[in-house]
């Protein structure tokens, strides 16, 4: 029964304190990007250690991390990034188009583990020192071995563990490459360069212009995905994905401890772990689980989970989404909000015959297969709602609130695309000043189709605002008039938000997106809903500053 | 009972809103005219042709309303949240979290949509519902049994009633029909009642949508108060507050109404689904069928599907940027004006209706004859018993044992008409609505929409004898940026859990040219197997027969409608 007290506690009345516990996590805010070390020479390492898990589980791992400093960290901007000795996934490995990669691997792995190495699908690998393995040159316990390759191609792909590999990737020695494409004339004339920005072709605007206004640092790696014009980006995220199953780990502690000392390859010193029957307890985007997942990127609390899954966007913002399979199950990742653009799996752009366009297809859950990685390309705008997000009026109102009362100026695209300064940038403006409540709420115009219910109805969620508008002033509008632009000393004025739980910043209005694996039995974590496979995404109102550096 | 939290989180709203919020918990939401559809243009009761874009124009009230050349009509769905009994194949009763109809209950009897127009959803059931309707008034006797689904005839909202309080105060005048109802009636349909697939939704591009959802509480689970929310799955761009994700937005309690408005997304096959504790509510069964039909099914006889299409991109002398598909503007739409202009016109299709797609086209390649909705699931018994039975739920050993198409297994599957199951109130309920069973005219084409709801295994479905042409993916036509369908032939599709796709069953001769075949490759009479190749999936728990199987029947003629609740002649 203590289970059943667990779980029912979090799932059907323990949102509240699933959100307090998150709230005090979300002090800080917290992101992602795409953050790993730089080469082209990566000394590594494979080790062991304890992974965290939000049950309070300590789940004994083995994973790859680096061999002393690395050359470097990216993106720059992100200052407190760490490399420890064993992380999972392991370092993600950021190098670009052209460059020569060498990978030093030692294997510092308990004797009885045996030899490991590394493969890189999708390179020509060259490998020197080491022993003779099946899938590629191994280290011995306590020797190296070197790859070397050609970082032939721009995109993602994963890495990991070609020794023993029902085991070893189980226990988490896996990771990512990530190639940054050389551009050309061409890419630079579409998306611009890290420094100058651009205007992504796929949506007039210019979303970078509009970050630098509002002081947001970039945390991209590059201007493009790849040398192609239409892989402009924005922002961007990683996910790996893979499952674990406590009792392959605990199994395998058991026999690392009895073997202890043992001397490699001698009788007796080897590892005989059942990989099946296969009961994943554990989810994992990026070696963690919800909420875990997202608390920030390198956080104290996961020394060997250094990478999060928290992503945010500001509307019409294209933003590149790095996912890769790394367990060996498959799980439909399922973007809440939008489609996803397939731009290229396992690093091969997928382009029409002509090679000027996307031929990648338009999914809603994206699936994730072992060992294989995709480049998509998401967006948000909040187009076709037929009303207005943001409860905008159509005449000023009579608290004098600067923000209630916005142009929309509609590009070729439908967009007010005119002014990156504007608090309603990328607003779609078919539907501006469109009332959605046939009452007002608030401040906010009635006469729209809908007629809210009595809230009491309700049960709101930690990522509510209290009130379905975006924008930094609408859910004050739409409840009491903020204090700040009051006019009247009669009227009741609120600096709350209306929920007054949100588990995000004080100041961040926000909408907030699931982004989750539809196998939903993967959202949980060790028995307890909710957990996994989960994670928030959030679109953020322009003025709202995303930094992805803590 | 209220819940605290959602009282101390409210309070506020409640000061500021109570002036403005309606007394009524249970209520139902269906405008007969709004900015959108207003009913001194266009006729909300029906769905006008599409001869182009809406023309908008910026209203006195600064925003854009349509002025001429409305396109959509107004949709209304009522469902209820709850709970009930299924059979499985092998005749065990089985417990669920469930969605209910509440509006459309003979449509959705007779295995079609719940979605109704407001004169029809705005209707007063002329007598007093019984508990078990439909099935009761239909004389249902057993699950084989469902009595004669021809007696019940009323698709209005359940409970719908003149608001008489209104009346009296001189703010309406009768019959008042703004969505007040009778509580007794909706908790006498709405309890023990649920379907699975959960209630079917179909709409129209262009359409206004108001789904309303009305939390009745599970009768067998009187320990837990559970909120229900609706998440349409896939809806592009969706606002967080429609979303149905109770963290970032708002669930609602037993005793409440929500009405979910949608404008009708780009045509495709998506689905909806509960999205509170998902593995638990989705397992359980809160999972239904949710399509949207193609602005091309309007276009007029004769007229250039091309044309259409390209009116619609924004390619015509009136532009609506909603509707438009840019590929160089915009990274995520699918329906771009193909490549090639294959010069077809809308016309009729085998059973002499106007020809219907799939997708906006613009070029005939996802026309169909006949529909069919599909939804792969499966269910644990032991979850359900243990869902059942106030126990510990284990999600780590959840394994689907009954694989079910649209909540049946073989040979359930090729029933026709609804299946009841008696749940514990002791009256007989509809509680699997939607047969499997595919008939296909000779030389027809069938659009079956398929999705997957399992929470925790993909299934694969495959087809012995007629191809399948997947033509659309995530409810997104297969198509590149240049126009080139990317569309292909397929005896088998795969999907994991909350994914979906379209593929056209082509029975046609279309293999042997235009001058057709000597003999008929898929004859009239014959039966072809629609089945997964999941071997261990072709069972029903013990029972080494069965599970996700279900017949293609090939027709001399298809009569009485074009999808379940059709006669193969």
């Amino acid at each position: 029964m203590r289970e059943m007290t667990m779980k029912k506690a979090i799932s059907k009345s323990g949102w509240l304190l699933a959100a307090t516990a998150l709230a005090l996590f979300f002090v800080a805010a917290a992101y992602a990007a795409t953050p790993g070390i730089t080469g082209p020479t990566f000394n590594l390492t494979a080790q062991q250690a304890y992974l965290n898990q939000p049950d309070g589980a300590a789940v004994y791992s083995w994973g790859y991390g680096c061999n002393g400093a690395p050359t470097g960290f990216a993106p720059a901007a992100i200052t407190n990034a760490t490399c420890l000795t064993m992380q999972v996934p392991g370092p993600t490995l950021i190098v670009t188009e052209g460059q020569t990669v060498t990978v030093n691997l030692t294997n510092s792995l308990p004797a009885a583990v045996g030899n490991t190495s590394i493969v890189f699908p999708g390179f020509q690998v060259t490998a020197t020192g080491g022993v003779t393995g099946l899938l590629a040159q191994e280290a011995a316990p306590g020797g190296s071995v070197t790859y070397s390759f050609v970082a032939s191609s721009p995109g993602t792909r994963a890495y990991y563990s070609g020794s023993e590999s029902d085991l070893q990737i189980e226990m988490g020695l896996y990771g990512a490459v990530v190639v940054l494409p050389t551009g050309n004339a061409a890419v630079t004339a579409a998306c611009g360069t890290l420094t100058s920005g651009g205007l992504p072709p796929t949506n007039a605007g210019n979303n970078r212009a509009a970050q630098v206004f509002w002081k947001e640092t970039d945390f991209r790696l590059a201007a493009a995905a790849y040398d192609h014009p239409k892989t402009c980006y924005d922002r961007e995220y990683l996910f790996q994905w893979a499952e674990m199953d406590p009792n392959i780990h605990a199994q395998a502690l058991a026999q690392v401890q009895a073997r202890t000392g043992c001397t490699a390859g001698a009788p007796g010193c080897s590892l005989n772990v059942p990989t099946e029957p296969y009961k994943p307890a554990y989810f994992l985007i990026n070696g963690r689980s919800m909420p875990d997942v997202m608390d920030p990127n390198y956080a104290a609390e996961y020394p060997h989970q250094p990478y999060n899954g928290n992503p945010h966007m500001h509307p019409g913002e294209m933003t590149l989404v790095r996912s890769i399979g790394q367990g060996r199950w498959q799980h439909p990742f399922h973007e809440h909000a939008n489609h996803v653009r397939i731009l290229a799996r396992d690093g091969n752009l997928i382009l029409t015959p002509s090679g000027n366009s996307l031929a990648g297809i338009l999914m809603f859950n994206t699936d994730t297969t072992p060992g294989s990685a995709f480049d998509g390309i998401f967006y948000f705008t909040g187009r076709g709602l037929n009303w207005d997000p943001y409860g905008h009026h159509p005449a000023p109102d009579s608290f004098g609130d600067p923000l209630a009362y916005l142009p929309c100026t509609p590009d070729a695209n439908g967009y007010n695309t005119g002014a990156p300064t504007a608090v309603n940038y990328f607003e779609w403006c078919q539907d501006h000043n469109k009332p959605m409540e046939l009452n007002p709420l608030g401040d906010v115009a009635g006469g729209g189709p809908m007629t809210l219910p009595d809230p009491n109805i309700f049960t709101n969620g930690a990522w509510y605002g209290g009130n379905p508008y975006l924008g930094p002033d609408a859910s004050l509008r739409a409840t009491a008039p903020a204090c700040a632009t009051t006019s009247s000393a009669t009227l009741t004025c609120t600096n709350l938000q209306p929920a007054n739980m949100q588990a995000n910043p004080a100041n961040e209005r926000g909408w907030a997106f699931m982004w989750h694996s539809h196998n939903e039995r993967e959202i949980t974590t060790n028995n307890v809903f909710p957990g996994g496979m989960l994670m928030m995404m959030l679109v953020d109102s322009r003025e709202f500053v995303i930094d992805e550096s803590n | 009972m209220r819940n605290g939290y959602a009282l101390s989180l409210s309070l506020l709203l409640v000061v500021i809103a109570s002036g403005i919020a309606n007394s009524q918990s249970f209520r139902v939401q269906c405008p007969t005219s709004t900015i959108t559809h207003p009913s001194t243009l266009t006729n909300v009761n029906a769905e006008p042709a599409y001869s182009g874009p809406t023309t908008l124009a910026i209203n006195s009230n600064g925003f854009y309303a349509p002025t001429a050349n409305v396109n959509g009509a107004i949709k209304c769905q009522q469902v209820s949240g709850g709970d009930g009994y299924s059979t499985m194949a092998d005749g065990t009763q089985t417990f669920m979290f469930s969605f209910g109809p509440l509006s459309g209950l003979a449509d959705i009897a007779n295995g079609q949509a719940g979605t109704e127009f407001p004169n029809v959803f705005n209707t007063v059931y002329p007598g007093t519902l019984k508990p078990g309707d439909p099935a009761m008034s239909d004389g249902a006797t057993s699950g084989a049994s469902p009595g004669s689904p021809s007696l019940f005839t009323f698709n209005g909202a359940a409970g719908l009633m003149p608001d008489l309080d209104a009346i009296a105060s001189g703010a309406c005048t009768a019959p008042c029909l703004d969505g007040h109802v009778d509580p007794r009636q909706i908790m006498d349909i709405g309890v023990m009642n649920g379907n699975i697939p959960a209630p079917l939704v179909a709409f129209d591009e262009d359409d206004e949508m108001f789904l309303t959802l009305t939390n009745v509480g599970m009768l067998m689970r009187p320990d837990l108060f559970e909120q229900h929310t609706i998440h349409f799955h896939g809806y592009p761009n969706a606002s967080s507050f429609y979303d149905g994700v109770p963290d970032a937005s708002v669930a609602i309690n037993i005793g409440g109404s929500f009405t979910y408005y949608y404008l009708a997304p780009d045509a495709g096959t998506y689905f909806w689904h509960c999205h509170i504790t998902p593995p638990e509510h989705l397992q359980m069964g809160m999972v239904g069928q949710l399509y949207v039909r193609p602005r091309q099914d309007r276009v007029p006889q004769g007229t250039s599907l091309y044309t259409a299409l390209q009116q619609q991109n924004g390619l015509g002398t009136t532009v609506d940027l909603r509707t438009a598909c840019n590929p160089n503007n915009d990274i995520l739409c699918s329906a771009f004006t193909p490549a090639i202009n294959t010069g077809l016109n809308q016309g009729l299709d085998l059973l002499g209706n106007p020809q219907r797609y799939v997708y906006n086209d613009g070029d005939g390649s996802t026309a169909y004859d006949v529909e069919y909705p599909i939804q792969m699931h499966d269910f644990d018994p032991n979850f359900h018993f243990v869902g059942m039975t106030f126990n510990p739920e284990a999600f780590v050993d959840m394994r689907g044992k009954y694989f079910l198409l649209n909540g049946r297994s073989y040979p359930d599957t090729v029933a026709t008409g609804p299946q009841a199951t008696m749940s514990s109130d002791g009256r007989m309920h509809y509680s699997q609505p939607l047969p499997a069973l595919i008939n296909i005219p000779a030389g027809g084409k069938a659009s079956l929409r398929l999705v997957n709801l399992s929470v925790e295994q993909y299934h694969t479905l495959a087809t012995l004898g007629i191809p399948m042409k997947e033509v659309g993916f995530n409810a997104k036509l297969l198509r590149d940026q240049e126009g080139n369908n990317t569309e292909f032939y397929t005896n088998s599709i795969t999907l994991g859990g909350g994914e979906s796709l379209d593929v056209i069953l082509d029975a046609s001769d279309a293999g042997c040219g235009s001058a057709g075949c000597a003999v008929k490759l898929y004859p009239a009479g014959s039966v072809f197997y629609l089945y997964t190749p999941n071997l261990d999936h072709l069972s029903n728990d013990a029972e080494n027969f069965g599970g996700m199987m279900t017949e293609v029947h090939i027709c001399n003629s298809v009569t009485g409608g074009s999808t379940y609740g059709n006669t193969c002649n």
